[in-house]
């Protein structure tokens, strides 16, 4: 009996201290999915950020990021190779260019502004030719010291056109060289439409006028390169990246100890470990005098970026003080609390970044080979629900067109020719467009033909596509459209090969390699990008029945719209003004006549920083922290 | 005994090349999509992937591919012994991140182990003794929670109570966050970075130990030869722990080999949780990015790993257990 009475009772307790729990206190686990992101408030609600008068930066610390679970690099940090924005955000402190960026938010950061060069080059009449001028008292760091020259910069370029290295970076952009592709096609050793007459001077002769060029030789692919170093590594891209000499402010740590007496001799720096860790110390070789505090003011004595493989810990670490800032997937959970909480807000920095997701449409797929069908879904898809799926009004603005508004001509600020109320799609215009169709049989607004049912999507694992894909079922479902999801951990194998035949997916979007919307139509809308292998033109816009046939497909009977000559046009513009008016009308020509995508988000960069920043800004380049204009109060710091 | 160990140690070397070759199929030749294409750069064509597919060794038949990984095994590559080629995703020599990785890996699965067998033995044997009264509740409750609650979830909430940068109690915080220290930078920060995912680990296994150690100890204190001693006039400790525990011991001797073989593989969660960057976290990551070599490495370890201690726990076993002799 008195057993029984203990058993009794702490059932009872147990019992009580359950219904303690249940009803209140946080739980200590986080959820697994992020809140309703309605919930937060609008972006547009929170209150400007303030940033600190420039006077309380001071100079000294250490600069402390946390990077979730892997650097993620493309090609080993290989500059030559690399096109990860964080690797580019990382290249600010380490590689200078003949043009660089301010490495500040909005179009000021996106302006290419000349950085070893001494001057904007000269630019013969016909657009063909560049002349730069190399700045006096440019060095390299350790352990080589010395002087950069105009061969350095040769010997950039003849690495871009390595198809070894280069080819696996974006030598594209640099086709237009005279020569290139000769190197790059083995024909020959050197570029020959590059000059050095001597150590301060390098001209590029171009095959074609083309108007952002500058934008191309401030990419960090086109910095200048020892070739005493990196000829060892002229095999493949990456390994130079465990080597690289720096030309800027600061430098990998462990740089002065490479012995660059022969290859062999070689080991690499301890600075960088690809798997945790990348540390920059100052490059005393450096001289502030050969640049400007506009371009780089570089506060801190060193950066330390590290791996952490648990991302609510890096979010923990920095609320702590421990660290400064993070290179982690920022979800809606953090989103929601920063915007929310009066103390957080000014440590979450929401800027625009310049890039764009979008709803892909195979145009030579059934039924997306309609363009009805392609602009009834513009018409009726639930943007806003979209959004929210991925966190709230805080993650973006509803995309209306292909290209960022930064790169957008001003008669194109608040272009919408698919608009509806707050963006939640309108069934009404929809269906009247789809009645148009041919899959709509018997012209009742619904796409009933059997092409229209189980259409394969292809989509991520993410949270934030799980999140979306009820919504594009929902909104396509009202103009007839079913869809059959399938959900991959890479769905990029398959949206990216067009032997594949994907008819649509939810899961793409992209970014800009630099200010010109050139980088956009180039690789997502020029039918000569597409190869049988691989595109990022997953629509598969200016198709030809050649290539059609090389991958397997049927031709549409109606053809495949295509814009390259447009594209060609556009680029040759040397003022950029007109060049942004000529984007400005592709992209109207794209959106209204071929309509391949259904874009959807404008997205912002969300990064947290730490209370310790006293200066932080956005580099509009890179989508990235400017790690040139970061300082921090050392007198805050925590150590982990 | 020898001859044996012997015996033993050949047919592990023929399972560990089974499992290669199994890893090889599963992971090399099974799944859709080529490799090489995500690491052909930014936008690969035809002749970038034909390079990366040489440059990696993918361009031949998966058998001969296998040929020359076991060859390579065997005699060493350009980076030394065992050869097992380079990361496709950083070009570092996946044998030089193995030794770099692997001491982590150990400190936390021998941390792990040795705190499990102590609590959950304790516990165990507490728990048997005492069979039937609030201890022994209190001690199965302890196993339950143990067993149920989910490691990654033990690992949050540990470092939201104990670690300095969680947002618990402030008197609770006393110990440091996630990351792994190297002993040579610090002994002191090394042990003490060590405890929390030590003891997250700890706990489920130390649960399962402590069920384990009172089921069999109940069990074998119920035998004649328990009685026996008794009779002789054995203090109460004596017949437990000389008679009673030699023998409930045998089979959570072979569980403890198999456990602590199967965490040299990667302790995955914890890793990845407390940031530990061990082998667990690196193979997981391979897994996601198609980095073959690493995967299959890893694999090999584990397998060797497996193969080893299960030789280890017999040995044992046949000096635990009298009545236990090879041939």
């Amino acid at each position: 009996m008195k057993r029984w009475r203990l058993v009794g009772i702490a059932a009872l307790v147990a019992a009580l201290a359950f219904a303690v729990a249940a009803c209140g206190g946080e739980e200590a686990a986080p959820p697994a999915e992020p809140p309703p992101a309605e919930q937060a408030p609008p972006a547009e609600e929170a209150p400007p950020a303030e940033e600190p008068p420039a006077e309380e930066a001071q100079p000294g610390g250490t600069y402390r990021v946390d990077v979730e679970t892997s650097f993620d690099f493309t090609a080993g940090f290989d500059p030559t190779a690399e096109y990860t924005a964080i690797g580019w955000g990382f290249y600010n402190t380490l590689i200078r260019k003949l043009m660089t960026y301010r490495q500040t938010v909005g179009p000021p950061g996106n302006e290419p502004l000349p950085d070893l060069a001494a001057d904007f080059p000269e630019i013969s009449e016909d657009g063909l030719t560049y002349t730069f001028t190399l700045k006096d008292g440019i060095k390299f760091g350790p352990p080589l010291s010395r002087e950069i020259t105009s061969q350095d910069f040769a010997y950039a370029f003849n690495r871009l056109a390595n198809p070894n290295v280069g080819a696996f970076g974006y030598p594209l952009y640099y086709e237009v060289i005279e020569g290139f592709n000769e190197v790059a096609d083995g024909k020959a050793d050197t570029i020959s439409g590059i000059e050095t007459p001597d150590d301060k001077t390098i001209v590029f002769h171009l095959t074609k006028p083309t108007g952002d060029f500058l934008f191309r030789v401030a990419m960090p692919a086109a910095g200048p390169v020892p070739e005493e170093v990196a000829s060892c590594f002229s095999d493949e891209a990456g390994p130079y990246g465990r080597y690289l000499i720096s030309s800027g402010p600061y430098m990998l740590e462990g740089s002065e100890q490479l012995d660059v007496t022969s290859c062999d001799t070689m080991k690499a720096i301890s600075g960088f470990d690809p798997e945790a860790h990348l540390l920059l110390v100052r490059n005393p070789d450096y001289d502030p005098a050969t640049d400007s505090p506009e371009l780089r003011e570089n506060f801190v004595d060193r950066f330390e970026f590290r791996i952490n493989t648990n991302a609510d810990d890096c979010f923990a670490r920095v609320k702590a003080n421990v660290i400064d800032d993070t290179i982690c997937g920022e979800t809606g959970k953090q989103i929601k609390e920063y915007t929310e909480d009066p103390e957080l807000q000014d440590n979450l920095k929401l800027d625009q970044d310049d890039s764009i997701f979008y709803l892909s449409m195979n145009l030579t797929q059934p039924p997306f080979d309609d363009v009805h069908v392609r602009k009834a879904m513009n018409l009726v898809m639930n943007k806003t629900g979209l959004i929210r799926a991925w966190g709230g009004p805080a993650i973006g603005d509803a995309a209306t067109h292909v290209i960022p508004p930064s790169m957008a001509p001003p008669d194109l600020q608040g272009y919408d020719p698919y608009p509806s109320a707050n963006f939640e799609g309108d069934a009404t215009a929809a269906m009247e467009e789809m009645k148009q169709s041919k899959y709509d049989t018997d012209q009742d607004g619904l796409c009933d033909a059997p092409e229209c049912k189980n259409v394969l999507n292809i989509m991520g694992n993410l949270a934030r596509d799980k999140g979306m894909i009820p919504v594009i079922e929902e909104s396509a479902g009202k103009i007839g459209i079913t869809f059959k999801t399938r959900q991959l951990d890479n769905p990029y194998e398959f949206i990216f090969t067009p032997t594949e035949k994907v008819p649509f997916t939810g899961t793409a979007g992209w970014g800009k390699d630099y200010a010109d919307a050139f980088t956009y139509f180039l690789y997502l809308f020029d039918g000569r990008t597409i190869t049988p292998e691989f595109t990022y033109n997953e629509p598969l816009v200016g198709l030809t029945a050649e290539q059609a046939k090389e991958i397997g497909i049927d031709y549409p009977a109606e053809g495949v719209p295509s814009v390259d000559a447009d594209i060609d046009a556009c680029i040759a513009i040397a003022d950029l003004t007109e060049r942004t008016a000529c984007w400005g009308d592709l992209v109207k020509k794209v959106m209204e006549e071929i309509v391949p995508w259904v874009p959807w988000i404008w997205r912002n960069s969300s990064i947290i920083v730490a209370d310790t920043v006293t200066k932080w800004d956005f580099d509009q380049h890179s989508g990235h922290t400017a790690y040139t204009h970061v300082a921090v109060d050392q007198s805050k710091q925590q150590q982990g | 005994m020898a001859a044996y160990i012997v015996r033993r140690l050949f047919w592990a070397a023929f399972v560990v090349l089974v499992v290669t070759m199994l890893t090889f199929l599963i992971f090399y030749v099974m799944p859709p999509g080529n490799p090489a294409i995500r690491f052909a750069g930014k936008a690969p064509t035809a002749e970038t992937i034909a390079a990366v597919e040489e440059r990696f060794g993918l361009d031949k038949p998966w058998y001969e591919q296998y040929g020359i990984f076991v060859k390579k095994l065997v005699t060493g590559d350009e980076w030394g012994w065992p050869g097992f080629g380079f990361s496709y995703d950083t070009r570092v020599a996946v044998r030089d991140e193995l030794i770099e990785r692997m001491p982590r890996t150990i400190f936390l699965a021998v941390g792990a182990a040795v705190a499990w067998v102590i609590v959950g033995v304790t516990i165990g044997v507490i728990s048997a003794i005492k069979r039937g009264s609030l201890l022994d509740r209190l001690s199965m409750g302890f196993a339950l929670f143990g067993v149920s609650a989910p490691v990654f979830w033990l690992g949050l909430v540990a470092l939201f109570l104990f670690a300095d940068t969680g947002g618990g109690p402030e008197w609770l915080q006393f110990l440091p966050g996630t990351g792994y220290v190297p002993f040579s930078d610090s002994p002191k920060a090394w042990f003490l970075h060590l405890i929390l995912p030590c003891l997250v680990l700890a706990l489920l296994y130390a649960a399962f130990y402590a069920r384990m150690t009172r089921g069999n100890l109940i069990e074998t204190m119920g035998e004649d030869y328990i009685r026996t001693a008794r009779a002789k006039g054995l203090s109460e400790r004596k017949v437990i722990a000389k008679h009673g525990l030699r023998a409930s011991l045998t089979p959570v001797v072979t569980m403890f080999g198999m456990d602590v073989a199967l965490l040299i593989g990667g302790a995955v969660i914890t890793e990845t949780v407390f940031n530990w960057q061990g082998v667990g976290s690196w193979v997981i990551r391979a897994t996601f990015d198609s980095n073959l070599p690493v995967v299959v490495a890893v694999v090999l370890v584990g397998a060797v790993a497996v193969a080893v201690f299960s030789l280890i726990v017999d040995i044992v076993y046949a000096y635990l257990d009298p009545r236990v002799r090879y041939q």
